[in-house]
């Protein structure tokens, strides 16, 4: 019911935005009129965050590009799959990626030397997601300073689950705690955050690593509690929670799981620049804010030029942690 | 609870949840009726078709299929001597026999009925004890996990109709199968032989149509075109007077509850299901000696049992994330396509899945057994249709289907590979069903054992300190080695004996 509801309001929603949109068009000359149907094409499969993300703002987008936009899902290979069919691509922007922080740690381990950044553009940011520190609610840990001196006190055997193996995304976000705290955690890998939030309700392991949205709900029925964010600010939903630098840990705020958009090498300037004005106009409509406040995530307003600026950043800061841990010589 | 109830019905406000169930129900029937074709596959095939549907159309689509396939293969095997899945041999047993002696019709009616209240039965169980299961699910540690992985594992043998060592070497293969990909603890690559394509594992909807539909194609071009199978005429099909149903309660309820007892047990499914209860019948029968010369007790049992385990197997699936038979290991890739994760969380974070499969569960009963009484005549000349018609229809499923799964050449050269090796390995008798359940409870089983180590310091003591996984570990020994003990002493009586 609840569902239904919500996609009714949704529908409302994209007519009355393509309605302000319509009107709006023709105003601007050099707005983004691509020649046919963009593709966005994707590293997973159809369902979870990105999906969601992408269908989201394609809806969005078709109305004000006068185009339609197919969700291309090409999963496989841990992204090569979906990088090989952007490289490949014409750089006529009908063919576009959708990145998060994964492309740039595989790039530089797995996929080294199979593809690297400098292979695409970056287009635009559209998305920002700090990840935090999580205990269930019967844990007597409460802060980031009690998990550190817990984890002085037992020798580093604190078990911290996230998603994915040693040198993911959000395993270099707890090395970068234990430098700043000098200690040493016990990373548990797991495949879905699901299975990290049943892990610390049934006390598996000691702290989950998750982004806001999955465990908002288990915030909100009061079966976890936070100990911190890895992000410049607290969160609007979660205010009473730190952040890590807050509660004196010295760590790089910039280590924020992304979601971007990118394309073939080769695009014009003015072009991408076209693209990221749509894109973000797109998400500026109401249905796309009620969607993403739902999931947590918070918005940014990065063109072609501070994307590529920040994605060389946040590569160099994956490459000099990676290397520390002795994960980039294969 | 029952509010809960209320969305799941609720859902059936959607015109096209009716549409996917009766659309689910009539495909499950076709493919239960031909033989070869099972649940299993039919799931499979249909799993291409959900990519763009709503979550709750796709599940009640598939759930439909799942039940009626497992009534379907009942109609050849009464009609025609060749039950259409290997759940319905048993049916088989007193089904053909009751059409030799002119009573298809009282045996199709039996057999539907009690498919019908097989289901009512079981899902009434699934309702109560899916929840308390999914509370109780969140104190599985990985050392707990790891032991099931093992139960389910250790009932191969039964799954594995024949020869238990065939069943071991198919259960190893999918085992070395499950380790290729990239290691989940430390992102090492394994087995991929430097392609990335291999990263990710197998993929599994490729791997189900190559084992089971493409390798089905191979053995039809084989066979030819000549085959005939010739269907009996069917009479007096509501003739059976109410007085001989009821007759008939005691055993269908019993057969139901035992259904669903050997369906919650992951790895054991309908055909287990199905043969237990007809031992179990027979031997509490007032009237054993009519059993295997047409007994209407025996084809209410296998029946009601092998429907009843379809809620049974749902029961791991929804609490525990964790397959009951090989068909619903199939349906966690289908809720995953959906980004659904089947686990302890399902009922908490989507209760819509759980509930709305219950509801469907129930609401088809009218609608399956109807189609049931009414078509059963058209459903026994679907084994009719020229072999070259269905191969070509299935094996142009089979392409499409692997191709849609990414969007790549790479899944159907994974599908057109594994549809080869099905090819041999039925020819060498090596059963499928362990392959897969091998593949999928494969990871679990590693994960969950070296995530059990890693957050237990590297200390051994983690399997055996507590007593939920002891318990599991010593069920999965006593599962492996009870059929081999049990057939040594029945070699060595027969030897005696000579």
């Amino acid at each position: 019911m609840a569902i239904s509801k919500l996609k009714n309001m949704m529908l409302g929603m994209t007519c009355a935005a393509t309605l302000a949109f319509g009107l709006a068009q023709g105003a601007a000359a050099e707005d983004w009129a691509p020649e046919g149907p963009v593709e966005f094409v994707l590293h997973t499969k159809p369902g979870g965050g990105v999906d969601v993300y992408a269908r989201t703002l394609a809806k969005e987008l078709e109305p004000i590009i006068g185009q339609t936009v197919v969700i291309v899902n090409a999963p496989g290979g841990g992204g090569a799959t979906q990088m090989a069919k952007v490289r490949t691509a014409k750089p006529d922007g009908l063919t576009l990626g959708v990145n998060t922080v994964t492309h740039f740690t595989s790039m530089l381990t797995n996929l080294r030397g199979t593809f690297s950044t400098d292979d695409f553009e970056w287009i635009a940011l559209s998305q920002i997601d700090p990840i935090l520190f999580f205990v269930s609610k019967e844990s007597d840990l409460t802060s980031v300073t009690d998990l550190v001196e817990k984890a002085k006190a037992n020798g580093g055997e604190v078990n911290i689950g996230g998603f994915g193996p040693v040198g993911s995304m959000q395993n270099i976000g707890m090395t970068m705690l234990e430098e700043a705290a000098g200690v040493k955690f016990n990373w548990v890998a797991f495949e879905s955050t699901p299975d990290i939030i049943a892990a610390v309700l049934g006390g598996h392991i000691d702290v989950g690593v998750s982004n806001l949205g999955p465990a908002l709900e288990f915030f909100e029925a009061d079966r976890l509690k936070g100990l911190g964010v890895l992000g410049e600010k607290r969160l609007g939903t979660l205010p009473e929670m730190q952040t890590f630098s807050e509660q004196g840990y010295d760590v790089d705020n910039n280590w924020l799981q992304v979601r971007g958009v990118f394309g073939p090498k080769g695009m014009p300037v003015e072009l991408q620049q076209q693209i990221a004005d749509a894109i973000h106009k797109a998400m500026a409509t109401e249905s796309y804010q009620t969607y993403a406040r739902a999931s947590g995530v918070e918005d940014s307003d990065f063109g072609p030029v501070e994307y590529a600026e920040f994605v060389k950043n946040l590569n160099a800061l994956a490459e000099e942690q990676l290397s520390a841990a002795g994960l980039t010589s294969n | 609870m029952l509010e809960t109830l209320a969305i799941g019905f609720s859902a059936f406000g959607d015109p096209m949840v009716w549409f996917a169930l009766v659309f689910g129900a009539l495909a499950g029937y076709l493919i239960g009726a031909i033989p070869g074709l099972g649940p299993s596959l039919g799931v499979a095939l249909l799993i291409p078709f959900t990519y763009g549907m709503d979550p709750v159309v796709s599940i009640v689509g598939l759930v439909a299929l799942y039940a009626a396939a497992e009534y379907g293969g009942a109609i050849t095997a009464i009609l025609i001597n060749s039950p259409g899945t290997a759940a319905a041999v048993a049916t088989s047993w007193d089904g053909y026999p009751l059409t030799q002696q002119g009573r298809t019709g009282e045996a199709l009616t039996v057999s539907i009925l009690s498919s019908g209240a097989g289901i009512f039965i079981s899902t009434l169980l699934l309702i109560i004890t899916a929840i308390p299961l999914s509370e109780f699910a969140l104190r599985f540690g990985p050392g707990e996990y790891f032991a099931l992985a093992l139960v389910g594992l250790s009932l191969v043998a039964g799954l594995a109709e024949g020869s238990p060592l065939k069943g071991t070497v198919a259960m190893g293969i999918g085992l070395a199968l499950a380790t290729i990909g990239l290691d989940v603890q430390t992102g090492t690559p394994r087995f991929t032989m430097g392609n990335p394509e291999f990263f990710e594992g197998l993929p599994l909807v490729p791997v189900l149509l190559g084992l089971y539909a493409l390798s089905e194609v191979l053995f039809m071009i084989e066979d030819g075109p000549s085959e005939k199978l010739k269907s009996a005429p069917i009479n007096g099909l509501m003739g059976l007077p109410v007085k001989a149903i009821l007759g008939l309660k005691t055993a269908i309820l019993r057969s139901s509850v035992l259904g669903y007892v050997i369906g919650v047990i992951p790895g054991a499914g309908a055909s287990i299901a199905s043969f237990v209860a007809y031992a179990v019948s027979k031997r509490m029968s007032k009237t054993p000696e009519k059993f295997g010369k047409g007994s209407l007790e025996g084809v209410a049992s296998s029946e009601a049992a092998n429907n009843s385990a379809v809620a049974g197997a749902m029961a791991p699936l929804l609490a525990l994330g964790i397959p009951g038979s090989p068909t619903t290991a199939i349906m966690i890739g289908a809720l995953m396509v959906q980004g659904i994760q089947p686990g302890p969380l399902l009922f908490t974070k989507s209760p819509e899945i759980p509930y709305t499969i219950f509801a469907s569960l129930w609401i088809g009963i009218p609608i399956m057994v109807l189609i049931g009484l009414a078509g059963a005549k058209i459903w026994a000349r679907v084994a009719n249709i020229p072999r070259p018609a269905i191969a070509a229809i299935v094996a142009g499923i089979c392409y499409v289907g692997a191709y849609a799964s990414h969007t790549t050449m790479f899944p159907v050269h994974v599908m057109t590979a594994f549809g080869i090796l099905g090819y041999i390995l039925r020819k060498l008798e090596i059963p499928l069903a362990p392959i897969i359940l091998a593949l999928v409870l494969g990871e679990m089983m590693e994960t969950n054992f070296r995530r059990a180590l890693i957050s237990n310091k590297g200390e051994w003591d983690i399997f055996y300190t507590s007593p939920m996984t002891v318990i599991l570990i010593l069920i999965a020994v006593l599962a492996f080695v009870l059929p081999g003990l049990s057939q040594l002493r029945a070699r060595r009586a027969k030897a005696s004996a000579v």
